[in-house]
């Protein structure tokens, strides 16, 4: 069963065309890289997928389910199980690391001590019990990047987004975190989309990597 | 969806609050005794050579005044923006005070000094008459506007060059010096900017009716104002408000087509990063000198003075006596003022900010228009809207006064809060609504408390333009609701003087201690 589908999707910004009649299927639990140079048109596939974007023609299905067509949303983001570590890890700073997590968890009404539970697990599992009550400007970079894949692991979403979240981290941190990845990948089982320019990076986590290249998918 | 509702609801509700009222005020102008008639018109034009001599009045004291204090702001604000003079964070605040402070209480001011009995007329008998002759005049006027109005050009122009791409100036260092880079490079870059700093003190100087009353020089919108308070001729009230209208129109549509693209580019593509300074070097303390005369004149100068018009607490009781009531309502209207201005300020950025309904740009190009337009002018739309039987509701009560604050004022908020939301990056709202969270639970969560900060700002700034409104209040108080700046307003024709200057201090007082304590808070509190 296909897990995501865009069907002849395309997008322009100001007239230039960032995403060219791209058509692209994943399965279930599959990893797929999306790989290209900058502004191929990467990350604008994650926001379509996401619902940040709508498409100006083609439509996107999630589940078999047609989510979005150039009319518009017909699933919002929140509506599409779907979570997303964003390049800036877009971490809120006023909040602390178990506020963070537990914040998706406050917004789909899931009550205290359920909540309390996921945090601790879900802090667990990225190895950060010591951080609960931090907030992220007192973190490394490496355990803001676990908060962020905690926060949005909490929901337990079946499609996962990443748009370059080890891009500005140094290359043995960098090692680390793909290995960290691929273990709650294979533990949860999610559908990965993951977005880098970095070939070794895509080598590694991708089961099947996509080249983009002017906004048009040119091979995989 | 509950997004672009709410959004469409502010727009809408700011078309309401103060598009409408102007639309409504050029209808009823071609209205008389309820039939189509174009006599005001008439009676206008009739009334020939005067309406000219006044508008030509009125165009000289703006024009003087937007020359001159973007000839003495420009330089002053390269100064405290662009060099390494020393206190330049307490001078910025301190030049800034005489735009806190409303420029009929500066004329107040600048009269303990010159005017008949005033500091200079007792050191220097012997040119008091010249200096009164030359204060109560256009001179004068454009003096004390001047000194009103300067503060908008040195922030806008600091604001401005810390937009400038510092990598722009640096590549120009390479093969000039300062001088150069300045010349060739920085100003042009922030021309538009200055040019839109000139527009905004022509049009603000345009809607000035407190001070030219006050100095007994006669412009324009007096003329607008009397039609309407002395001889209730309302039909020629708004037709005589109409060539201020047109005026308005004229500069900011010249401003807009011409200028704005390039300010908000400028605005957009760099701000926040850290500036190249230039070294002052041997002329530092020179400049220092130079800053330093020019804040202990034009403003501690004129605020020592009005103190010392009142220097007993007798005159304070007295004031408090007779005005308690006009303060106590002037406090409450500027706290609601401000609250609404902010809630619905915040709405009106975010769709400036957002851009993704297809009419953010007249949201902003509406609120803008509405700060340049006289006060007097929108007092009398809210007139010609609301002064019907089913709306007197509004039109008998200060509620009338709080739509004219929304109305006058909404550009603050607006503009403020925009810049705010510009420094919050997308992603963070982007991920809570990944996590499932709605719109309003994502303004609550995450974009209010990261906007905190800014939000209290916009409510200060509000709160001050809301208290010291001249313009609107004078037009549409209802009976026994005058607010305290018209209080003084009555008082300046007849009242003594050292009354006037007490209620004056206590304007400024109640001006400046809020906003002292807030930035006591806000200092303490960590920042975004």
């Amino acid at each position: 069963m296909s897990m995501i589908e865009l069907r002849r999707v395309t997008k322009d910004y100001d007239g230039r065309r960032v995403i060219n009649d791209v058509s692209l299927k994943t399965e279930s639990g599959e990893r797929v890289v999306l790989f290209g140079p900058s502004g191929c048109g990467k990350s604008t596939v994650l926001a379509l997928i996401a619902g940040l974007v709508i498409p100006d023609s083609g439509e996107i299905l999630i589940n078999e389910e047609v989510v979005a067509t150039t009319k518009g949303n017909l699933r919002e983001p929140d509506q599409r199980g779907i979570g997303m570590v964003f390049q800036d890890l877009a971490l809120w700073p006023h909040m602390t690391v178990a506020e963070n997590i537990e914040f998706g968890l406050r917004a789909k009404h899931v009550p205290p001590n359920k909540r309390k539970e996921r945090v601790r697990e879900m802090i667990d599992l990225v190895g950060l019990g010591d951080y609960l009550n931090a907030k992220p400007a007192e973190l490394s970079g490496g355990q803001q990047q676990r908060v962020a894949l905690a926060r949005t692991l909490a929901l337990a979403p079946p499609v996962v987004l990443m748009d370059e979240p080890l891009s500005t981290l140094d290359e043995a941190l960098n090692l680390q975190l793909r290995e960290e990845i691929l273990r709650l990948h294979s533990d949860l089982g999610f559908t990965l989309v993951y977005v880098t320019h970095n070939r070794e990076e895509a080598q590694q986590l991708g089961t099947r990597i996509i080249y983009l290249r002017h906004g048009r998918i040119e091979g995989s | 969806m509950q997004k672009r509702l709410t959004l469409i609801a502010a727009a809408v509700l700011l078309v309401v609050i103060g598009l409408l009222p102007v639309l409504m005020m050029v209808a009823n102008s071609f209205v008389v005794d309820g039939v189509f008639s174009v006599a005001a018109y008439r009676a206008l034009l009739a009334s020939g050579k005067q309406q000219w001599v006044l508008m030509g009045h009125s165009l000289s004291l703006s024009l003087g005044v937007a020359f001159f204090a973007t000839t003495v702001g420009v330089p002053l604000g390269l100064l405290l923006g662009k060099t390494d003079l020393p206190f330049r964070r307490t001078f910025t605040i301190l030049l800034a005070v005489p735009l806190l402070i409303p420029p009929y209480v500066i004329a107040v001011a600048w009269f303990a000094v010159i005017g008949a009995g005033g500091w200079i007329t007792r050191l220097l008998p012997a040119i008091s008459h010249h200096l009164s002759w030359a204060f109560f005049g256009l001179y004068g006027c454009i003096a004390v506007l001047f000194t009103a109005f300067v503060p908008i050009v040195i922030l806008l122009t600091i604001a401005y060059l810390g937009a400038v791409n510092p990598r722009l100036e640096a590549a120009g260092r390479l093969v000039s010096g300062w001088p150069g880079v300045l010349r060739r490079i920085t100003l042009p870059l922030i021309a538009p900017a200055i040019v839109f700093a000139a527009v905004l003190v022509f049009l603000l100087t345009l809607g000035e009716v407190g001070v030219p009353t006050y100095l007994r020089y006669s412009v324009y919108p007096v003329e607008t104002l009397t039609q309407f308070a002395a001889f209730y001729d309302f039909s020629a009230a708004t037709a005589a408000a109409i060539p201020l209208l047109i005026v308005t129109l004229a500069m900011l549509t010249l401003e807009y087509g011409l200028l704005h693209k390039q300010v908000s580019e400028l605005a957009n593509v760099t701000f926040g990063v850290s500036r190249a300074q230039i070294e002052l070097g041997r002329w530092k303390f020179p400049l220092l000198a130079v800053v330093l005369i020019w804040a202990l004149i034009t403003v501690a100068l004129p605020l020592a003075a009005l103190v010392a018009e009142a220097p007993s607490l007798t005159a304070y009781a007295e004031a408090f006596s007779r005005a308690s009531d006009s303060i106590l309502r002037s406090l409450v209207f500027a706290v609601i003022g401000a609250s609404l201005l902010t809630v619905l300020g915040f709405f009106w950025g975010y769709i400036v900010h957002d851009r993704t309904l297809p009419f953010w740009r007249g949201v902003d190009a509406l609120a803008l228009f509405l700060f340049t337009l006289p006060g007097t002018v929108i007092g009398i739309g809210l007139i010609s809207l609301w002064n019907t039987p089913v709306t007197n509701l509004v039109y008998r009560t200060p509620a009338i006064i709080i739509l004219g604050y929304l109305a006058q004022y909404a550009v603050l908020p607006t503009r403020m809060t925009s810049g705010i939301l510009e420094r919050i990056p997308p992603s963070l709202e982007r991920a809570a609504r990944l996590c499932g969270a709605d719109w309003f639970m994502t303004l609550r969560h995450i974009v209010a408390p990261l906007a905190i900060r800014g939000l209290i700002a916009v409510w200060i700034v509000s709160y001050v333009f809301c208290l010291r409104d001249l313009g609107i209040s004078m037009v549409v108080y209802p009976p026994g609701s005058d607010t305290l700046p018209v209080r003084i307003l009555t008082l300046m024709a007849n009242g003594a003087p050292t009354l006037l200057a007490a209620l004056c201090v206590i304007l400024v007082a109640i001006t400046l201690l809020p906003l002292a304590a807030a930035a006591l808070w806000l200092r303490r509190k960590s920042p975004l």
